[in-house]
């Protein structure tokens, strides 16, 4: 079946998490964390840069990550790291997350609902 | 030949990559060096897109074409920005009345001199009439401080139009306050002295910077 691009207002709520899921594993830029997303999902979380940008500086405001500037190849880079409350909200948003998705499969996977008389 | 090929693909490359952030740059509205630090931000994004899309085999011109077109128009990139360059110029500015409002207010308190033999909130009302237009910024500007920064973990986060809202409602109050105090030093007849000068001078500069904040909130807000 093919990977289907989700939309990012279909992402509302959930952009946040996934952001800070991609930074649990180290340091990220803008660029690449837009990257982990689309090669982590297969494609389907395809977001645009005028999406993901604004969602990480929105986080650091948050307190949830941090940035730093840094030199790579001559160019300046700001590289984003999860912060101790970015990790405790990250694992908060896992545990509702689990919840929420067990929920709604197992609405959408019943048999179909029996006729009502 | 081959390497002036080479040169002149990887300038077409550059021209295009500066084209669009240029035209990104006209696009964004918002403090500077946000606007600047979103800039330097993105051209890190463009060459590293740039450079994965060479890896894959495409020439310098069609990578940095490659690279623009995921990244999206600089229409679009720049009303994803939109919000976070309001809130931060309503976080900046709100700073700066907060920074200045007990510089401007000290003389007017100093000109008003409390009498010591009345009820401290009484005798701070005679002194200064405008205190509860200063307690009503107040509140806004700490609760929006609040709910734009650290604390919206915890407390309803404010939008960017709400925020830029409460900005033009600051410094409507500056505005007022400010001319009140004037106005009623002007109708007592008191002879201007120096800490009258310094206080009308404090409030006049306050004036004239809040108006500036309101024509910069208006131009974010797209009025």
């Amino acid at each position: 079946m093919p990977v289907l691009p989700m939309r990012p207002d279909l992402l509302k709520g959930h952009l946040d998490t996934l952001l800070l899921a991609v930074l649990e594993g180290g340091a990220q830029h803008g660029y690449a964390v837009i990257e982990a997303l689309r090669t982590g999902s297969a494609g389907a979380l395809d977001l645009p840069t005028g999406t993901v940008y604004p969602a990480l500086h929105r986080l650091e405001r948050a307190g949830l990550i941090t940035s730093e500037w840094e030199t790579v190849r001559g160019r300046r880079r700001r590289a984003y790291r999860l912060t101790a409350a970015g990790q405790a909200a990250l694992g908060e948003q896992r545990a509702v997350w689990d919840q929420f998705s067990t929920a709604v499969t197992a609405v959408l996977t019943r048999q179909p609902w029996p006729a009502a008389t | 030949m081959a390497g002036r090929d080479v040169t002149a693909d990887a300038g077409t490359r550059d021209a295009q990559l500066d084209a669009y952030l240029a035209e990104l740059a006209v696009r964004m509205r918002g403090p500077r060096r946000c606007r600047q630090a979103i800039l330097t931000e993105l051209a890190d994004g463009l060459a590293e897109a740039t450079r994965d899309h060479r890896a894959a085999g495409l020439t310098p011109q069609h990578a940095a074409a490659a690279a623009i077109a995921r990244f999206g128009t600089p229409r679009a990139v720049a009303d994803g920005f939109a919000g976070e360059l309001a809130t931060a110029y309503t976080r900046r500015t709100m700073a700066w009345f907060l920074a200045t409002g007990p510089l401007v207010g000290v003389w007017w308190l100093l000109l008003g001199h409390p009498d010591p033999g009345r009820d401290g909130v009484m005798a701070l009302l005679a002194a200064v009439p405008v205190i509860p237009l200063i307690a009503v910024a107040i509140v806004t500007l700490g609760g929006t401080l609040a709910t734009t920064g650290r604390l919206m973990r915890w407390l309803p986060e404010t939008r960017p139009r709400q925020a830029l809202a409460a900005t033009v409602a600051i410094a409507v109050l500056c505005i007022a306050g400010d001319v009140t105090m004037i106005t009623m030093l002007v109708a007592s007849g008191v002879p201007i002295r120096l800490l009258a000068a310094i206080a009308v001078a404090g409030s006049l500069t306050r004036v004239g910077c809040s108006a500036v904040v309101l024509r910069h909130a208006a131009r974010m807000r797209g009025d």
